[in-house]
């Protein structure tokens, strides 16, 4: 056999590697349910509650952030996440949630949130509607 | 008809737009001449090549006008231009008002476009009898690219999005702007964003867009070469052009990191986010093509796989332009740009050159000059190609990932991309980086043709011993062995290279100085990954936090452990790591507001060995929040990292320090605990929860700003100094009788979270005199705090002094391929 065959072997070989690696590797987005369903870590696509209580106390712990999330069908449940609170966190619209449940609660090792008035400019500031806002990291 | 609005300056916008319509047909006026020039048979008749000639020349003339009209409009600060509102505003300083010009997609359009122009130009200046050919694919790319910034309707369908919207046509969710006094109204513009407000952002784009524009050269060259069939002769004249694709937009690429670093707080250089990935697609073919260009060029092999992949640096630039535009990045992206209703004519630009690739490709595959005998085991040329090869497969791996949401869009799945993601590219592409780094080690002791394999298995294993010995004596100092085997390896591969390189830049001295470019750039790549892997695998937080934790049960490594970050109370100093830390302070210099953090590195005996202050920076911005800006402190061989992550709320804390005891009168009592009263002697001390307030004397002539005492007013101030572990303060707070009533003025003590107030003077019977003190004490969570994450980056430097050498090596190689190419 030619060893040009031979290295495209190889290369095939090692291409079907990786998209394998990269197939098994992907997660899927899933619910709340889905993750009370399952011990490993997966994404949760949702939106903040906003009525609902952003507890973060840097006196008590500054590293313990929680809030409430509804996922896309429509089911609500606590999240903490082990850090601060990302700046700018009530104005997201949706959030990407990557954890995994505890009892009630889902931990979040990482979010994700898009915030659209932030790199899109749909939205007009007037100098006379400016209102000074709460502000928080 | 048009209403008529006050106060618009339509005069620069119109200018603009009639030069930007003029680009579009000025290039296709040239593409169209160039191509019939090429095509022509009769080698007298010049007029097509001077059409072509007089189109593109136009088509520069206009950019440059819709360049300056830009500029003009954002320069006056005219906020009816959509462009100029959206993306500046008048307390911009012009070095950002520059940047604001790239910061929307229609400047980074006519960035690539405009430096495409002057590449063009270049060309018809040095190209020669390539002129044509070459000439008629550039002009077609400029005709895509001035589609792009047409912002013209036609049959209902939208070509581009052109830099001269204005605000009122803008299709915004704002009546107002239909008034005809609306300019009236609209003060400002909305701003740059506070993360783009970086000096790196004044050059990073323009160095990166000039590297995607620079793709384009070797491209043309290689579809001339197909189209007038002289398959061989394009090869040597691209290399020069390939090398500098490879130099400016790799520059591009680690100047993005170095904002990155310096700007963004996700902690490090590159965050593998989709756009990120998408910049270097082409840089790893482009790469992979230089070297199969002077395989081919030396050995006549390799010739599909150098064709093959310099057509595929430029389909990577433009795929990598339609995931950062297109939109589809959404889900899995923070700085992808949102859809400008481009996304079909972002995958026509891909198709149309997709297409003339393939198709001429497959017209010309049976004359190919591709060799027909196999390369030999042990010559360059064929680890060369191998090399190539893997850096072609790594840009396939990044695709494959970064694409996931384009894979969903097509195939209707759902797929998320890998919980791990970091940790999933970081061991993949270290598995290339392992295989890329051997061979730009070993390859080095191999000849074109044929080498005696004794010979070279010698001295492989040689080098090969002596950085295995090295490299287990920088895991060991560097603690990499925490780290996975796979990164062990990289480093391996990474001492091997630059010892075996090292060899030949040595021999480079002794007067083979040409393979001195090589040497230095292959260099320069092994001591980037060392920095890299070292800087990113032994990044330590030390900001870790153990104490004041809520606990969190079944919170685990793997659930992200996070405890990165550590709260400061203001002047209470924390020990992190080998520093005891104090936050002593804010200043505020619009729009930043720096917090002063103290850094102190004690030895064993509690001396003070080193002393500096951090300023990390919060933006405050009324349309994005606060924004961060890390603060580092910068050794030889490692950074230390700071950045501010959770403040109180701005409205509840003290601007700056100079309030001092301006104001007893305010009553803000309710931000403290409740009073205690104390009543004392001089000399006398009152313990608070951090120390103690002495009353060292009593003043009977204190005297008030603003307040003249009459002949029976009193009022007496009583000087008391405040003791805290680290420091002491002083106040005087007063008491006043004026007209028969009672006063008291409070002081406070900010520094310490105290407000003290002298509310009796009890006068006793031995000529001494008792007062009452009334302490009012903050409480914990009322006092200034911040919140910080502090990371520590050892040998990060190796990385940028990494980037610097390789860049230096490509810069020699062009020198020396350009000289070769003026000698045949």
């Amino acid at each position: 056999m030619k060893k040009g065959a031979i290295f495209g072997l190889v290369v095939i070989a090692v291409a079907i590697a990786v998209i394998i690696s990269v197939y098994s590797s992907s997660s899927s987005y899933g619910s709340f349910n889905d993750a009370k369903k399952t011990a490993e870590e997966l994404r949760v696509v949702g939106h903040l509650d906003k009525q609902k209580e952003l507890y973060y106390d840097a006196a008590k712990d500054a590293n313990y952030f929680s809030f409430y999330v509804k996922d896309k069908q429509g089911e609500e449940c606590k999240v903490v996440y082990g850090g601060t609170k990302p700046q700018d966190f009530e104005r997201s619209e949706q959030i990407v949630l990557t954890g995994q449940m505890v009892g009630n609660e889902f931990h979040a090792s990482e979010i994700l949130m898009k915030c659209p008035s932030k790199y899109t400019q749909d939205k007009i500031e007037l100098t006379d509607v400016k209102a000074k806002k709460p502000v928080n990291i | 008809m048009d209403k008529a609005f006050q106060g618009e300056h339509l005069l620069p916008g119109h200018i603009g737009q009639i030069f930007v319509i003029l680009s579009f047909g000025a290039a296709l006026l040239s593409a169209i001449s160039y191509y019939f020039a090429t095509t022509n048979k009769n080698p007298l008749d010049k007029s097509w090549l001077w059409m072509g000639r007089i189109g593109f020349f136009l088509n520069s003339f206009s950019l440059l006008g819709v360049v300056c009209c830009l500029f003009y409009i954002i320069y006056n600060h005219y906020f009816e231009y959509h462009y100029a509102w959206a993306y500046t505003s008048k307390s911009l300083p012009v070095y950002y008002l520059v940047s604001g010009f790239w910061n929307g997609q229609e400047g980074g359009f006519l960035l690539w476009t405009f430096w495409q122009a002057v590449l063009g130009n270049v060309l018809i200046w040095r190209a020669k009898s390539w002129e044509k050919p070459v000439m008629t694919v550039i002009a077609l790319s400029q005709v895509v690219l001035a589609t792009m910034i047409l912002g013209v309707e036609i049959f209902g369908t939208k070509f581009g999005s052109s830099p001269f919207l204005l605000l009122r046509n803008a299709n915004l969710d704002a009546p107002f702007l239909s008034r005809p006094n609306y300019l009236s109204r609209l003060n400002d513009g909305q701003g740059m964003n506070p993360l783009l407000q970086n000096y790196w952002m004044v050059i990073h784009p323009p160095t990166l867009f000039l590297g995607l524009a620079s793709v384009v050269i070797p491209f043309a060259y290689a579809i001339a070469g197909l189209w007038q069939k002289k398959y061989k002769e394009w090869i040597p004249i691209a290399i020069p052009y390939a090398l500098f694709a490879s130099l400016v937009l790799g520059t591009g690429v680690i100047m993005g990191s170095l904002w990155a670093y310096e700007s963004l707080n996700f902690g490090g250089f590159w965050a593998w986010d989709p756009v990120e990935n998408a910049s270097i697609f082409p840089w790893l073919t482009m790469v992979g093509a230089v070297h199969v260009l002077i395989v081919f060029k030396n050995t006549g092999h390799s010739y599909f796989t150098a064709t093959f992949l310099v057509l595929a640096s430029f389909i990577m630039v433009l795929y990598s332009s339609f995931l950062a535009r297109s939109g589809i990045l959404g889900d899995t992206s923070v700085h992808s740009f949102t859809d400008l209703g481009m996304f079909w004519q972002l995958v026509i630009f891909i198709l149309i050159f997709l297409a003339l690739s393939i198709i001429l490709v497959a017209i010309r595959w049976k004359e190919l000059p591709i060799a027909k005998k196999d390369e030999e085991t042990y010559s360059r040329e064929f680890w060369m190609f191998v090399g190539s090869v893997f850096l072609a497969l790594s840009c396939l791996h990044l695709i494959l990932v970064t694409s996931i949401p384009l894979w969903n869009a097509m195939f209707g799945t759902k797929l998320a991309p890998p919980i791990n993601l970091v940790a999933h590219y970081n061991v993949i592409q270290a598995a290339f980086a392992l295989v890329i780094t051997l061979l730009t080690g070993f390859t080095q002791f191999l000849k074109y043709k044929k080498t005696d394999s004794t010979r070279f298995y010698i001295t492989t294993l040689v080098y090969f011993g002596s950085a295995l010995l090295i490299t287990g004596v920088i895991i060991f100092i560097t603690v990499l062995y925490h780290l996975q085997f796979v990164f062990w390896l990289v480093m391996l591969g990474s001492i091997y290279s630059l010892l075996a390189n090292g060899k030949i830049l040595a021999d480079a001295f002794k007067g083979k100085f040409k393979l001195a470019g090589s040497a230095v750039a292959h260099m320069g790549f092994a001591l980037m990954l060392v920095g890299a892997l070292i800087a990113a695998g032994t990044r330590s937080v030390v900001s870790k936090n153990e104490s004041g934790t809520i606990n969190l049960r079944g919170f685990t490594k793997e659930a992200g452990d996070v405890h990165e970050n550590i709260m400061m109370y203001k002047n209470e100093p924390v020990t992190m790591g080998d520093y005891q830390v104090t936050y002593v302070g804010d200043s505020l210099s619009e729009p930043n507001h720096f917090y002063k953090v103290d850094y102190k590195r004690l030895d064993d005996k509690g001396k003070v060995v080193e002393e500096f202050m951090l300023k990390p920076n919060v933006q405050i911005n009324p349309r994005m929040g606060l924004t961060p800006t890390p603060d580092t402190k910068h050794y030889l061989l490692h950074d230390l990292y700071s950045h501010i992550t959770a403040l109180p709320p701005i409205s509840e804390k003290p601007m700056a320090d100079n309030t001092g005891g301006a104001h007893g009168e305010e009553n803000d009592d309710s931000s403290y605990d409740p009073p205690v009263v104390h009543e004392i002697s001089i000399g006398d001390s009152i313990p608070y929860k951090n120390g103690v307030i002495v009353l060292k004397s009593l003043n009977r002539e204190a005297n008030l700003q603003n307040i003249p005492l009459g002949k029976n007013d009193v009022a007496i101030g009583a000087n008391l100094e405040v003791k805290t572990d680290h420091k002491s303060y002083t106040a005087a707070p007063v008491f006043m009788i004026k007209n028969g009533n009672v006063f008291d003025f409070a002081r406070k003590v900010d520094e310490a979270g105290l407000k003290l107030r002298l509310t009796k003077i009890k006068p006793q019977p031995d000529n001494k005199v008792k007062v009452e003190i009334t302490v009012y004490e903050q409480p914990e969570n009322k006092k200034p705090w911040i919140v910080m994450r502090v990371l520590d980056f050892p040998y990060i430097n190796f990385l940028w002094s990494g980037t610097v050498i390789m860049m230096l090596g490509f810069i020699l190689s062009i020198f020396r391929r350009n000289k070769e190419l003026n000698v045949e």
